[in-house]
């Protein structure tokens, strides 16, 4: 089978500033990867070329097998990868089913004068909120505003599902979450899977990665490390070290923090 | 907004709003106005009951309506998150096209009427490039192009007004600004105009997915875009709209006064501007309502009506200006911050 995603021999310089240096990559069918990697590790950098925010130095991006020229977010967007940021990829002051459907709307009536279709938009906007797993009883027309950080991704995410991304990119998700909407998001992501999608999924809390990915790739400086941890067979402390590059002996002599 | 969000609460059927209708209305953001709206009424009518006379309506509805479609139009441009100062110096410029063109000799009235809104449609599309191409405050853009067309104005007409007397037998200036009387009431054919626009701009505002695009772009350009919107597409036509507006109302004001000033039109652009802004649409953009402009296009003309009735000198009129501006952007960034907290 071949890779959903494929991302090879990719750098990216920041003027002078080597964020990666010919990092391969590559995301499975229905496949949750966690990347992890120190502060600075390149981690945002490699799901930036992906999502099409910031241009490669060099490299070259596969789908099914298929090379894609990936120039903006609309590309990947069309290309059928997603990025869901804590908050800048809806429109505030519109409302949860008007968010869902920007850009694709339904239409109802004669061509020059029809509308959008509220009805269905309500109705599709209420079904997806439900299967991402969000309980409260939230109206589709409730404006984003009013919604928490956790119930936004979760509308970003309910938004990529419906319409058939094949891969969506979560960077970070889990900061300045409570406990709750963690849960509710590491959810989101297990649902997404599960109903054929996968996703990239970086997190700060190592807990959270190993409590939902299939597989585990490592950053360090720029450069992968691993890419077959497998989360089930690993321990936190082993992937730590790899992490942080230091072998057993380095870290039993390191200050301890 | 809150219109929108009336429609399409009654097509689902799922987790309808629960609160009582009373506190939804007051929620709106066109509660505050309307209630304004309705005080300046009783006021000005307890203090001299003139002012609720055939004569008096008649008299303030005809030149509202003409501020009035300028302002429609600005509503949707405000909503996508830009703004034009050039209207009031367009107003004024596109009458002095037609009818200089008219008065040579050039071509027909109609003919002219299409020319002069032609043209200030491309004024609009040059604001629109320059904001949308060239990243330049819209601001800016269109301080300059105030700047450009009045003088154009004032140059080409050596200051002086054109003559417009010939008007009264163009079927073109009975469709735009005939009167007839309703009982005692004196009605133009703009008030017509005014009607089918605030409904036409209402209707794309929140049924029609370029309503939902001109949103978007005013409420988060960058997310709009990622999602397929053409953000500089949707700002470049309202421009053009915003531009061919303000010469339909310059062009049905010079026919009914019978006169073509290039000085007229003067200041109109912040007049216009505090008008939607009271109504309650988001200066920086994002959400916008008609309703509301109607309401504040009806606040700011009344008060200035009824100042002059119950005798307060014209003079004073921009301290009610002014302090109604103040009061109803308190209202609306206070109703903002509740919405924003979700209460
Ligand atoms: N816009 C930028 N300009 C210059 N350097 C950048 C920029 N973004 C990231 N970098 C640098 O690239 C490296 C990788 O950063 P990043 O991809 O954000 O890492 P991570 O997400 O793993 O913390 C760091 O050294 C960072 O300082
Ligand atoms: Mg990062």
């Amino acid at each position: 089978m071949t890779d959903l995603v494929r991302m090879e021999r990719i750098s990216k310089f920041y003027g002078r500033v080597q964020a990666l240096e010919d990092v391969s990559f590559s995301v499975r069918q229905s496949e949750i990867v966690g990347l992890l990697g120190d502060n600075g590790a390149g981690k945002s950098t490699l799901i930036k070329v992906l999502s099409g925010a910031v241009p490669t130095t060099s490299g070259d991006i596969f789908i099914r097998g298929k090379k894609v020229d990936i120039r903006s977010t609309t590309d990947a967007i069309a290309n059928g990868i997603e990025t869901i940021y804590q908050d800048s990829a809806l429109v505030t002051q519109l409302s949860i089913a008007r968010n869902l459907f920007l850009g694709r709307e339904p239409l109802i009536g004669p061509k020059v004068f029809n509308r959008m279709d509220h009805a269905t938009m309500n109705k599709v906007a209420s079904d997806l909120l439900r299967r991402v797993g969000i309980t409260k009883n939230i109206p589709p027309t409730t404006p984003i505003a009013a919604l928490s950080g956790g119930e936004r991704q979760a509308v970003a995410i309910a938004r990529a599902m419906h319409f058939d991304s094949d891969l969506i990119i979560l960077d970070e998700p889990t900061n300045n979450l409570g406990v709750a909407e963690t849960r509710g998001v590491l959810n989101f992501v297990r649902g997404a899977r599960d109903s054929g999608h996968s996703c990239i999924f970086i997190a700060h809390n190592i807990h959270h990665v190993f409590q939902v990915v299939d597989r585990i790739v490592v950053l360090r400086r720029g450069k992968v490390v691993a890419d077959d941890i497998d989360p089930k067979k690993s321990s936190i402390d082993e992937v730590e070290l790899i992490i942080t590059g230091m072998t057993d002996e380095e870290l039993a002599g390191a200050p301890v923090h | 907004m809150a219109i929108a969000n009336q429609t399409e609460s009654r097509s689902q059927s799922v987790a309808a709003d629960q609160r009582p209708l009373i506190r939804r209305l007051i929620a709106k953001p066109e509660f505050g106005p309307f209630v304004l709206l309705v005080i300046e009424l009783a006021v000005f009518t307890a203090i001299n009951p003139d002012f609720l006379s055939p004569l008096n309506i008649s008299n303030t509805l005809v030149f509202t309506v003409e501020l009035g479609l300028i302002a429609l139009a600005m509503t949707l441009l405000m909503t996508a998150g830009e703004f034009d100062l050039s209207v009031g110096a367009v107003f004024g410029f596109s009458p002095i096209v037609m009818w200089t063109l008219f008065n040579q000799g050039v071509v027909s009235l109609p003919v002219g009427f299409v020319i002069a809104i032609v043209i200030a449609a491309l004024i609009g599309m040059v604001n629109g490039l320059f904001v949308t191409r060239l990243k330049i405050p819209s601001f800016l853009v269109t301080l300059g192009m105030l700047l450009v067309v009045r003088g154009t104005a004032l140059f080409v007409t050596d200051g002086f007004p054109q003559r417009t007397w010939n008007a009264g037998e163009q079927w073109i200036a009975n469709v735009l600004v005939g009167d007839f009387y309703v009982g005692p009431f004196r009605i133009y054919m703009s008030l017509f105009w005014f009607i089918a626009a605030a409904l036409i701009f209402w209707y794309i505002l929140n049924q029609t997915k370029f309503g939902n695009w001109i949103q978007a772009s005013g409420g988060n350009p960058n997310a709009a875009r990622a999602r397929g919107v053409n953000v500089n597409a949707t700002k470049l036509a309202l421009f053009m709209l915003c531009s061919s507006m303000a010469a339909l109302a310059g062009i049905i004001s010079s026919i009914r006064t019978s006169a073509a000033n290039p000085n007229s039109g003067t200041g109109y652009e912040l007049e216009v501007i505090a008008m939607v802004v009271i109504g309650g649409t988001a200066l920086m953009g994002g959400r916008g309502t008609i309703v509301g402009t109607v309401l504040g296009v009806f606040i700011l003309r009344v008060m200035r009506n009824g100042i002059v009735m119950i005798g307060v000198p014209g003079l004073a009129y921009n301290i009610f200006i002014g302090a109604i501006i103040l009061g109803m952007m308190a209202l609306h960034y206070g109703l903002e911050r509740r919405h924003q907290s979700g209460t």
